[in-house]
């Protein structure tokens, strides 16, 4: 057991910055033990708030997800991963947004509550090399009206100075949807859409106490990209995304606390434009159990098509009233405990979101942004 | 605007953030630290980022990229 905390610790260090995705850290040798990991979760998003209520019911989506996560090292140069997880939902949805005698906009609900289940699985292999890794990705996520087939490959390689890690990576994703009761509500019955992506990023040790991570990624995603289940929805088919993100990890030793500190900027040629930081502490007691306060604050711009009222004549080429195309802002604070007994760690966390059209950047906002709940619990087992 | 914050993106990576001083392997301990990592928590990151895929109008940055969903 000592040993292999040790080898696990030092095989890390020296290794580091083997990191290599902008939200992934691989060492370049594998991971030193196997980790099973079963998370439970709720997501509850806040009933639409009876003012802006046009029709429909105002109870909104209501998720229980399951997630497994298997991780393992195989033999001295390889590992292997295995996510999974099971989604079922509950509520309903925004299906339009019209405008009200006094000039607000009301939001009219989907009647009946919808019922859906997703399930999603990852295979991933890692191969590590003296100064480096490469990776291969295959997803399945499977709905009874969407299917989502795709594949990444991402590697990363240590410059000689062991203080500089250069990552890149690529992902291709080929989706299909098939909208429930197509003919019933004049919805397209059948549709294709693709996803790929490229990203760069460069890690670098600043000293004994700070990590810095700083990458720029782009995506394009092309076909059907309205939302089938709005009464009216017209976008472009081609959306052209780029960020750059910056992750900066410090450590006190003295408090024995790690501070993440995380911001991406955000934008597409939809005109949306958007700003994320996200700061954390985890704040280590008697080695074994650690407290993580988070803070998150988000801010967008709308769509440069987005209409606080659905566009029934469609007076425009492209138009939505998709609460998530509108201008708002949102905050979040979340919590989160893991305790460590041998060899099991006992997770506990939970995040309460609140979305603010006052908080958002240029254009119109939309009255049916939400707010959530989400609370986790879970375990780890190492061995 | 975009175009200042891409310019800005470019030259911080191409710069290769060189104010920082060569710390041995042996001085790595705390960086090697569970709660240093940039992703602690796998599964908890994975949900998140579903969630705020599914919610907000951005995406990415988290390198690469997972499949799409009906949800968004």
């Amino acid at each position: 057991m000592h040993s292999k905390t040790l080898l696990a610790l030092t095989s890390s260090a020296l290794a580091l910055p083997g990191v290599v995705a902008v939200s992934s850290a691989h060492a370049d040798t594998p991971p030193a033990v196997s980790v099973l990991s079963y998370r439970a979760s709720s997501y509850k998003e806040d009933d639409l708030d009876a003012s802006v209520l046009f029709a429909g019911s105002a109870e909104r989506y209501d998720i229980k997800v399951h997630q497994l996560r298997y991780s393992a090292p195989v033999g001295e140069k390889y590992s292997f991963s295995l996510d999974s997880s099971y989604e079922s939902m509950s509520g309903a949805s925004p299906w339009y947004t019209v405008e009200s005698v006094n000039g607000n906009a009301k939001v009219a609900m989907s009647g009946a509550t919808i019922y859906e289940k997703r399930r999603d699985i990852t295979a991933s292999g890692r191969r590590y090399f003296d100064s480096g890794n490469l990776g291969i990705s295959l997803t399945i996520s499977d709905e009874n009206d969407y299917r989502s087939n795709s594949m990444a490959v991402d590697g990363s390689f240590t410059l000689a100075n062991n203080s500089t890690t250069i990552s890149g990576g690529a992902s291709y994703s080929d989706d299909e949807l098939s909208p429930t009761d197509a003919l019933l509500f004049n919805r397209i019955p059948s549709a294709t859409k693709a996803n790929s992506s490229a990203f760069v990023s460069v890690t670098q040790i600043l000293n004994q106490f700070s990590i810095l991570q700083s990458g720029i990624s782009t995506a394009r995603a092309s076909g059907f990209l309205s939302d089938p289940y709005k009464l009216v929805d017209r976008r472009p088919e081609e959306r052209n995304q780029f960020t750059w993100t910056t992750s900066w990890r410090r450590y006190f030793r003295a408090q024995t606390s790690a501070l993440h500190a995380n911001y991406r900027y955000y934008d597409d040629d939809f005109g949306v434009s958007s700003h994320t930081l996200d700061l954390s502490l985890h704040k280590t007691f008697r080695r074994s159990i650690t407290l993580v306060p988070s803070l998150r604050y988000y801010q967008q711009d709308a769509a440069n098509f987005f209409t606080p009222a659905s566009d029934f004549l469609q007076a425009s080429d492209f138009n939505s009233a998709d609460f998530r195309l509108s201008s708002y802002g949102a905050l979040s604070a979340g919590l989160k405990l893991n305790a460590r007994v041998g060899k099991y760690t006992l997770v506990l966390s939970g995040e309460r979101y609140k979305a603010d059209a006052g908080l958002g950047g240029s254009g119109a906002s939309s009255p049916g942004i939400i707010d959530f709940t989400r609370l986790s619990a879970g375990i780890d087992f190492t061995f | 605007m975009n175009s200042v914050v891409r310019l800005v993106a470019t030259l911080t990576l191409l710069t290769g953030l060189a104010a920082c001083e060569a710390v041995p392997a042996y001085q790595r301990g705390d960086l090697a630290r569970t709660e240093m990592a940039f992703d602690p928590d796998p599964l908890e990151s994975r949900l998140n980022q579903h969630i705020y895929f599914s919610k907000e109008a951005s995406t990415g940055g988290n390198g690469v990229a997972a499949g799409g969903c009906g949800c968004n």
